[in-house]
């Protein structure tokens, strides 16, 4: 579209700015690892390119070689910024204030005026011939508020106004204004120019065409020459922009630069645009410009005006950018952990419900050898809502076999386990909501006197809030005693309960069965919460003994009772292979991923591992077994049921309404006479007809817990 | 047109605010082009680096507006044409995974390379002539890119020089 018409003032597109990521991040390290509280100015370096598409305008850039290198950096870069031919380099200035007050009380029109000067400097020394880069200049005021990776900032791009305007004589596409010869033989010479590194990063330039229709491109410094020899003469530039009826920017101080320096009143001018790395003569324009004299213009004392703060979406505001995710390294670190857990379901587990595991609220019982190995291998799997408890503290040896201490928790009698666990697990993985709590769990057996019986009663109650408020429960104490009462509760409750203990060469993993009092056992648990909403219209059908999975306790015939004192030193900190921990943890956590994929959830049937199953499982993680018990001396590992007892300790419906009805003071009871449980559930009765018959149990009781304890 | 101070700025957030009017400075002049349309562009750029671990070439990638700010991978998944969205889910080997690049050490996303050395074979397999080693070599990132092209849509236009 050809333009015509005198007296129209010549519009420049203003220049656009364009900031990478990596430009923020260096100035962030720059600024923690060098600057500190220094604000002086930085020097920085802009690129630019001539326009490469039709529709859509080059910025100029800031990109993190834009600064000089950190010097904590093992890069390699140059001080030097070299450009190439998609990098003009433009030289630039940043302040960067260290307050969002100082950035508002900067003396904007000031340090733009300043920059302008520069520019001006250039010109009357000659300087903007030899190196014309420097005709262009960006300036950048910013606050990095590094706290909440929020950069503010306001680009200027200095631009010499000319007073009064230039004004537009013609503005058409090049290749109306060339004959066709010369149209070639410009984008030949254009494209040569490009392709030499001397030149390729040479942003004004003048393109002389001779009679002969052959072009030829020289430097700003040959205009002499090329104006003796008489041949048709444009002044030359890289042009950002896209636009058919606008030149851009760099043409402003082009312009004053003609004028001020050469005198010129009439500049026929090219804005050089490329089309896929050519010389692109439709997209690019020639224009002819008319140059009032200026008032003053030849003296270098007189500075003219300055335009060119960049106006954000039309408005004189700053731009504010939030790099939150992209930087702050805890976020970075979820958005890994969650690429990583989406691979998994992409790969290999479509089915994979990922949003059940962020959203699980898992309690563990313990914070030993065991209980570090779950907290662990929770997160690996995408749990985010850890709560631990343990009343010890961090002794030397634990940091050997419990994988979230270090000799630093030791120090001072040693660090509450559960308070050290929860800063290991936020060192691991700082998005983990996890809660430690001290205390111990009330155990039958140990006898309270009166004085202890409230702190007691509290610590009941206390453990049942927390069982209410959580979808998991895993028991990983050391003694079988300890987990009675946790037992007890989440049978009341409905619970999701994964036990795992250790012998000095065996282990046992196993899910509870469902409390005696429960809906429909074909219930969908999809969420932890339906089954909850379950728990609250109870059918009194007492399914004791038919189909309900059995508890930790259901095998027992015996109360659980003091398994620590009276035995010798070497009996009471028992100690385990070291590998079996690690084993029955990594077990446990997988038993419970099988659970919340399961359709049925806790009312799941048990299945068992037999060889004709082959690979095809009905379910995408494989079979549910009950129980898992694993020997190292035979490196095997079987699976097995156990159905619920209708005389267990701890799950049966004679124990679990005793402590419906009575609450506290039945947990108290058992708490304080060893064998009111066994009168209770009637396992007296059955030993004392059982022992009428003196057959020896030992051999088919299947369960060696009370040799099962963990160090 | 109003001129106003710049040097007034009201609070400031990440919603920008209009200055308030004090002293009369130039900030624009009339030979400035005021736009009035706002186009938001998003960018991506592809690197193509070589994976010593793999030894194939690996295509990194990465978005982001024209404000700098970068774009989560399912925005980016958004905007690929609909066929390219359809490669990626289907076939195992064009899996996504973010990682330092190399050498800009930011957070960059790449196309997983574990089954690259593994299709190309079967790629340069299916070749029944016996090309030689030059000719390999020259058609192998071609090969290589019309692949992994693919998954983004991208088609490589390229000029045979002699």
């Amino acid at each position: 579209m050809a333009k015509e018409g005198s007296g129209s003032i010549l519009q420049f597109a203003p220049l656009q700015s364009s900031v990478d990521e990596g430009f923020w991040h260096r100035l962030s390290s720059l600024k923690l690892n060098k600057f500190g509280i220094d604000d002086s100015p930085i020097p920085i370096s802009g690129f630019y390119a001539p326009c490469s598409h039709p529709q859509v305008s080059n910025h100029l850039t800031l990109l993190a070689e834009s600064l000089l290198s950190d010097s904590n950096d093992e890069s390699t870069m140059p001080s030097v910024i070299r450009g190439n031919r998609n990098r003009c380099s433009v030289p630039g200035i940043l302040y960067n204030t260290n307050t969002m007050e100082g950035f508002h009380a900067l003396d904007k029109q000031g340090l733009l005026k300043a920059e302008a000067m520069k520019i001006w400097e250039d010109i009357h020394s000659g300087k903007a011939v030899e190196d014309c880069a420097v005709l262009s200049r960006v300036l950048l005021i910013s606050f990095a508020d590094l706290k909440k990776w929020n950069f503010h900032y306001w680009f200027a791009f200095p631009a010499l106004a000319l007073d009064p305007p230039a004004t537009l004589v013609d503005l058409r596409p090049a290749s109306q204004w060339f004959t066709l010869e010369e149209a070639e033989s410009v984008s030949t010479a254009c494209n040569e120019w490009r392709n030499s590194s001397v030149t390729a990063d040479v942003p004004f330039f003048l393109v002389s065409i001779g009679s002969d229709s052959h072009a030829a491109v020289r430097h700003l410094k040959d205009l002499e020459a090329c104006q003796r020899d008489g041949q048709k003469l444009l002044f030359a530039f890289y042009d950002p922009c896209h636009l058919p009826n606008n030149p851009g920017w760099p043409l402003r101080n082009f312009l004053a630069l003609i004028s001020a320096r050469w005198n010129l009143k009439t500049v026929r001018f090219l804005c050089y645009r490329e089309n896929r790395g050519f010389a692109d003569l439709n997209l690019s324009l020639v224009g002819e410009a008319l140059i009032t004299v200026q008032q003053g213009w030849r003296e270098q004392q007189s500075v003219p005006n300055a335009v060119g703060w960049e106006l954000n979406k039309g408005r004189k505001v700053p731009r504010c950018i939030n790099l939150a995710k992209s930087m702050d390294p805890t976020r970075l670190a979820i958005s890994a952990a969650d690429l990583n857990l989406k691979l998994m379901r992409w790969r290999a587990l479509p089915s994979l419900n990922l949003e059940i595991l962020f959203s699980l609220k898992c309690l563990l019982l313990g914070a030993g050898t065991l209980g570090c190995q779950v907290a662990r291998m929770l997160m690996a799997w995408g749990v985010r809502r850890i709560t631990l408890l343990d009343n010890g503290r961090v002794a030397m040896s634990n940091p050997l076999r419990q994988s979230l201490y270090t000799l630093d928790d030791c120090h001072n009698g040693g660090d509450f386990k559960a308070t050290a666990a929860v800063r290991s697990l936020q060192r691991i993985f700082p998005a983990v909501e996890a809660e430690g709590i001290v205390m111990a769990i009330p155990m039958p057996g140990h006898p309270v006197s009166s004085q202890e019986e409230k702190s007691v009663l509290e610590d009941c109650k206390r453990l049942n809030d927390l069982i209410d408020s959580h979808d998991v429960i895993f028991l990983l104490t050391d003694t079988r005693e300890s987990r009675w009462l946790p037992t007890l509760l989440c049978a009341n409750r409905n619970k999701i309960t994964i036990t795992a203990a250790l012998g000095f060469d065996s282990f046992l993993v196993m899910r509870h069965g469902p409390g005696p009092f429960n809906s429909i056992p074909n219930l969908k648990a999809e969420t932890e919460d339906s089954l909850a909403a379950g728990m609250d219209n109870l059918v009194l059908t007492n399914t004791d003994g038919q189909h309900r999975l059995g508890c930790y306790f259901c095998n027992d015939v015996v109360a659980p009772t003091d398994s620590t004192s009276n035995r010798m030193l070497d009996q009471q900190c028992t100690v385990t292979r070291p590998g079996l921990a690690p084993i029955a943890s990594a077990l446990a956590v997988e038993l419970l991923v099988g659970i919340l994929h399961h359709p049925n959830g806790i009312f799941a049937e048990a299945e068992i591992a037999n060889s004709s199953s082959g690979g095809n499982f009905e379910l995408p993680l494989g079979i549910l077994p009950h129980q898992i018990r694993g020997s190292l001396p035979h490196f095997q590992q079987m699976t097995l049921l156990g159905h619920s007892s209708n005389s267990c300790t701890a799950c049966c419906s004679t124990v679990v309404s005793e402590y419906r009805k009575r609450g506290m003071q039945f947990i108290l009871q058992a708490i304080n006479h060893p064998t009111y449980l066994e009168d209770v559930t009637g396992l007296t009765e059955l030993m004392r007809s059982a022992n009428s018959f003196q057959l020896d149990w030992d051999d088919d009781i299947e369960v060696a817990d009370d040799e099962c304890v963990e160090l | 047109m109003q001129k106003e101070d710049i040097d007034q700025i009201s609070q400031i957030d990440t919603r920008e605010e209009e200055t308030c009017c004090s002293r009369n400075e130039d900030v624009l002049d009339d030979a400035t082009l005021v736009q009035s349309n706002h186009h938001e562009l998003h960018y991506c750029d592809f690197h193509i680096v070589y994976s010593s671990t793999f030894r194939v070439p690996v295509l990194y990638f990465r978005a982001y507006c024209s404000d700098g700010r970068p774009l989560p991978l399912d925005e980016i998944e958004k905007e690929l044409p609909a066929c390219a969205s359809k490669e990626l889910s289907k076939k195992k080997w064009t899996f996504i995974t973010q990682e330092e690049h190399p050498y800009l050490k930011r957070p960059w996303y790449k196309l997983h390379p574990c089954g690259t050395a593994e299709w190309m074979k079967l790629l340069f397999l299916s070749d029944t002539a016996n090309p030689k080693f030059e000719v390999v070599l020259e058609l192998y990132l071609l090969s290589w890119f019309s692949v992994v092209g693919q998954v983004f849509g991208l088609r490589f236009y390229f000029k045979i020089s002699n």
